[in-house]
């Protein structure tokens, strides 16, 4: 595995753009769904989850990587305590999530009010913990450095297809959709329309 | 402190419970799960270097590489893994090279995630096959054209041009950075 | 929904039909678009979602006397995790290639809102039976709405039903081929909800007049 900013670059572009979390990951969803009436509120809801997303990857890669293999080295087998993997994901980020909550509301209250509302509503958020998943899964990202890109690029991704999201139904809400098809189906569609122009990213991050 | 017994005991009771079976489920099935991962490899190995019977594994420039044996304990080739970039995320394959160094023994893609019904058919026994039986002293190049075997040419999956080549792209970055530092033990 | 005239088995539909957690609760979205590409996935996922969910109402209404109040969320997080682990790890011992498809999205149970609401609004103030029928209902009506996009995706997208071959052979799936794309997923399920959708409110409509 090479280093490099060319590498660090097409691992930003590719968890962004060509392997988008949400309109290729389908991680995310319900947020997408919930939170993309308006677009200021979806930038916050972006925000908050690029902000949550970069550090859980960071702390989770450093359990995995600091703990448990070590640990599980010293007990003869690196895979020893994997077991205990998942319950210690989803404890790094519903903490991680009120930390970061009680630090913005001390130290930043503007940046609280504006972004902050969103916050407790994160831990069930599956791209943050489906990132994690991720990063845990792929061999290239052994490399910490690797891995806070690709945990930051995910959460611009997501930023990007919610405040996109966002956009177009601001104007939807002016259109004549059909009873049945209002709310999550014309969304649901919508977003399809996006994950098809988002197919069209293939390629760059090479 | 007896009000924090009295409302988190449950809590560290089911906590040790849970571990304790996890634990178990752990050891009871990790055995299993480890064959399931071998077998996958061994499986990808056989089919790039034919008549395999044993296999060690060493690690060299940060490849992971298998020596194989015959039955008689006589190498056979390497068989080596690598991944690289490919159209739309990593392309994670295998190299089987022949005894002397000279020539693959096939190649074998492991996970891709590439555009299903294109890009996807770098998998395809039909496309990968071409690679089986190519120069491994020279570079591996990708032809729109009809391949020419003596010219260490494939040629390219209509409409999946860049898949092709990044797949070669991975191949030709093996051989020349592991090839050489292979040595019969 | 939780009162006491409601028989057991009309929870269990409840969780099926009317109270569908995908198609009309909107709820574990994610694996309901990512693993519905083939029948197959979508019928292994359903089953480890069902297993979690059972096993969560069971410990959940076994123990809804001792938990107090502000420790339950982290005590059904436990819960859930625990049982997503087992899941997985049986998934990758016993389905490796199946297991491999779906990725992340077997741990990734752990954060389906659907299971955590289960034991939040059902499990914690019944009884096991009312509790259990309620889980095998979600867990089924889960399945199922997977199953239903899953077999839309697999006939179009690849022209095959669990694997096997079942389209004329003048069908030519790969003019489909975005069904088996993520943008496919999305298009079906936003069709399927329409559709759900559209019956509902003709239902409410015909029981009015």
């Amino acid at each position: 595995m090479t280093l490099g900013i060319g590498t660090l670059m097409g691992i930003f572009l590719s968890v962004a753009l060509v392997n988008n979390l949400v309109l290729a990951g389908f991680l995310g969803i319900c947020p997408f769904l919930g939170v993309s009436r308006k677009i200021d509120m979806a930038f916050g809801m972006g925000c908050d989850v690029t902000f949550v997303m970069t550090i859980s990857g960071v702390v989770t890669w450093l359990i995995v990587h600091g703990i448990l293999v070590p640990v599980g080295n010293a007990l003869g087998d690196p895979e020893a305590l994997f077991f205990l993997k998942y319950v210690a994901f989803i404890m790094v980020i519903a903490s991680m999530v009120q930390l970061v909550e009680m630090y913005v509301r001390k130290f930043f209250p503007p940046l609280y009010t504006a972004f902050g509302v969103f916050l407790p509503l994160i831990t069930t958020n599956c791209a943050i913990l489906g990132a994690c998943l991720l990063i845990d899964m792929k061999p290239e990202y052994q490399n910490l450095l690797n891995a806070t890109v690709f945990a930051f690029g995910g959460g611009i991704g997501f930023m990007l297809a919610i405040t996109l999201m966002a956009g177009v139904r601001e104007h939807i809400r002016f259109s004549d959709v059909p009873k049945c098809l209002q709310g999550p189906a014309i969304t649901l569609l919508v977003a399809g329309i996006l994950a098809l122009a988002f197919l069209g990213f293939a390629g760059i991050g090479s | 402190m007896k009000k924090f017994v009295e409302e988190s005991w449950l809590v560290l009771v089911m906590g040790i419970g849970f571990a304790l079976l996890l634990a178990g489920t752990q050891a009871a099935l990790q055995g299993r799960i480890h064959e399931n991962q071998r077998e996958a490899t061994r499986q990808a190995i056989a089919e790039v270097l034919p008549g395999v019977a044993t296999t060690e594994q060493r690690e060299v420039e940060g490849y992971q590489v298998y020596e194989g044996f015959d039955d008689q304990g006589r190498l056979l080739g390497w068989v080596i893994e690598g991944s690289g970039t490919g159209f739309v995320d990593r392309i994670t394959l295998v190299v089987g090279l022949d005894v002397d160094k000279t020539r693959i023994t096939g190649v074998k893609v492991t996970s891709n995630v590439e555009t299903p019904g294109l890009g996807n058919k770098i998998e395809d026994a039909a496309w990968i096959g071409q690679f089986e039986g190519l120069d491994a002293e020279r570079r591996v190049d990708i032809t729109m054209a009809a391949p020419d075997r003596d010219d260490n040419k494939v040629q390219a999956i209509t409409g999946a041009t860049l898949s092709s080549v990044y797949t070669a792209d991975i191949v030709n970055a093996i051989l020349d950075t592991v090839r050489p530092k292979l040595e019969a033990p | 929904m939780a009162d006491g005239k409601v028989s057991d088995f009309t929870q269990f539909r409840e969780g099926v039909v009317d109270n569908n957690p995908v198609l009309v609760q909107l709820l574990g979205m994610c694996p309901a678009l990512a693993v519905s590409n083939t029948l197959e996935n979508a019928i292994v996922m359903g089953g480890a979602a069902t297993f979690v969910v059972v096993m969560s109402n069971l410990v959940t209404s076994l123990l809804r006397h001792q938990i107090k109040p502000h420790v339950r969320i982290l005590i059904f997080t436990l819960t859930i995790s625990t049982f997503v682990t087992i899941a997985d790890l049986f998934l990758r011992a016993h389905l490796f290639d199946v297991s491999r498809k779906l990725g992340p999205f077997v741990p990734l149970i752990i954060v389906n809102c659907m299971i955590i609401s289960r034991a939040e609004v059902v499990a914690i103030r019944n009884g096991l039976k009312r509790s259990l029928a309620d889980a095998f209902g979600i867990g089924v009506g889960f399945t199922l709405a997977l199953s239903v996009v899953g077999v839309i995706r697999e006939i179009l997208g690849s022209g095959t039903l669990l694997n096997y071959p079942v389209t004329p052979a003048a069908f030519e799936p790969h003019l489909w081929i975005i069904m088996v794309l993520p943008p496919g997923a999305f298009l079906t399920l936003g069709v399927i909800i329409g559709i759900v959708n559209y019956v509902r409110q003709r239902d409410r409509k015909g029981g009015a007049a």
